[in-house]
């Protein structure tokens, strides 16, 4: 009787897992099949992308410094831009408290090339390629150097044959209305 | 004895009043309470602007859609409204969520004109102004809410976020656990914490430019959180890979990324840390313990 109803059970217990088996083995090939699907399509999706780039004109690099000419250093740039920002808050008050023409040299040096890094930055950013095309960017940036060297050589100018850039400023500001004069 | 039989008579009587008592006062309330919502059952409207674009419709330029939700039957927050519309009005809203508790970052979406989880922005309920929904600003749209993340992922990507050692083959992996202190685990606070929703980069000027090559706050952030985390030691190199002018210089300072997080994370701050790392203004110091000790 006991040893029937073990046989039972295990008989039972190998039909069960029979059942599992049969049940198992196409349930983990759909899984298989399944997971390898979602695996290329994971890996395909980058794959397309890429090769709809010219359809789709989508300027989206897998490695940002390698599109953003990663062989220049910007650091040093960087450094000296914060050191002329910061000097000016002494250069500027200096240039107006003792005027001379070392002083006015340096104001005038360090306002053009802080202005002219100011707006190169505005050129970068909102004169895109993708947006305006290849050749307004370059000119933008060339006009740009040339405003800005110009306007540093008539500073110059100023401050070799006429009364300084800080008297000047002073003087324009010591004009007065006809009625008060 | 009899005195005693009489006090506990007189006892339990009165305990049974106020029993009677109580449940007089429970059973009114309890009405009362049945009978409050049905009054205010008056239906708040709440209007919702959200944006629509569908692929499949070749040609459609996108739209916004206007839903009406009764405020009375609806959850608190953004996310909930969205999966009531498309629970119960329009099962082709489309859009990206997982915990709504604020912490997988699925949900980041434009909510009235800022960048911000929708499981954990609450709805104005008492605004007769509709609330307008956008997809997260300046990103390709797969599909209604849905932007493309691939290009930001490929930048996280690119930054290596995990942990790199020099001596790989002396350390063995899993061995034994690399030595922090408790200063140097502290410097990770308020950069780990980041769940990568793009809302702070998808608020930024400088990324909605160039994307392509600005690698954005968040990304520049966890960036940070590698470049500054004592047991890493490829810090150097880590640096070097981020000295072209778009990498992090693109960054102006804007600090809408900080204002933005949903988190109060503030990438502006890290950002500003990885230019002074740059500049060699300042620099990591070195491992207050020894980082692998335990590896000995």
């Amino acid at each position: 009787m006991l040893s029937s109803i073990v046989l039972r059970g295990a008989a039972r217990c190998n039909a069960a897992n029979l059942v599992k088996s049969v049940r198992l083995t196409p349930l983990k090939a759909y899984s298989t099949i399944v997971a390898n699907t979602q695996r290329q399509a994971l890996a395909k999706p980058l794959a397309l992308t890429k090769s709809l780039v010219p359809i789709a004109k989508r300027e989206i690099s897998v490695s940002a410094p390698r599109m953003a000419s990663a062989s220049s250093n910007h650091t040093g740039l960087w450094t000296i831009e914060r050191i002329v920002s910061a000097g000016l808050l002494a250069v500027i008050p200096a240039a107006f408290i003792a005027p001379s023409q070392i002083m006015d040299a340096l104001l005038a040096v360090s306002v053009v090339i802080h202005t002219h890094w100011g707006v190169e930055a505005m050129v970068v950013d909102y004169l895109r390629p993708a947006v305006v095309g290849n050749i307004l960017p370059k000119v933008a940036h060339i006009a740009l150097i040339i405003i800005s060297v110009a306007s540093l050589g008539g500073l110059f100018y100023y401050i070799k044959n006429d009364v300084g850039l800080a008297n000047g400023i002073k003087r324009f500001w010591s004009i007065k209305g006809k009625e008060s004069a | 004895m009899l005195v005693n039989e009489a006090r506990q008579i007189l006892s339990r009587a009165s305990s049974l009043a106020a029993r009677h008592q109580l449940r007089a006062i429970s059973n009114s309330s309890q009405l009362e309470q049945q009978a409050q919502p049905k009054e205010s059952q008056a239906p708040q409207i709440k209007k919702f602007e959200i944006y629509r674009w569908n692929p499949d419709n070749a040609g459609e330029k996108p739209y916004m859609q206007t839903y009406e939700i009764n405020m009375r039957e609806c959850g608190p927050m953004v996310l909930d409204a969205l999966i009531k519309i498309k629970n119960e009005m329009d099962p082709t809203l489309t859009f990206r969520r997982s915990c709504r508790e604020g912490i997988c970052g699925s949900c980041a979406m434009n909510i009235g004109g800022t960048n911000t989880l929708a499981c954990i922005s609450k709805i104005d309920a008492t605004s007769s102004k509709p609330l307008k929904v956008y997809p997260l600003p300046h990103m390709y749209v797969v599909r209604d809410l849905v932007p493309d993340m691939n290009n930001f992922y490929e930048q996280y990507k690119n930054i290596q976020p995990w942990l790199q050692r020099k001596n790989e083959a002396g350390e063995k992996k899993g061995k034994a656990q690399y030595l922090q202190s408790v200063e140097d685990r502290s410097k990770l606070d308020g950069l780990y914490e980041c769940i990568l929703c793009a809302c702070c980069s998808t608020s930024c000027p400088s990324y909605w430019w160039n994307a392509e090559k600005y690698l954005g706050p968040a990304v520049l952030m966890q960036a940070y959180r590698w470049i500054i985390d004592s047991r890493d030691e490829m810090t150097v190199e880590r640096l070097s890979k981020l000295k072209d002018p778009f990498s992090v210089y693109r960054c102006h300072t804007i600090m809408n990324c900080t204002r933005t997080c949903p988190k109060g994370l503030n990438p502006g701050r890290a950002i500003a840390e990885i230019k002074k790392l740059l500049s060699g203004l300042a620099s990591k110091p070195a491992p207050k313990l020894e980082t692998a000790a335990l590896h000995k």
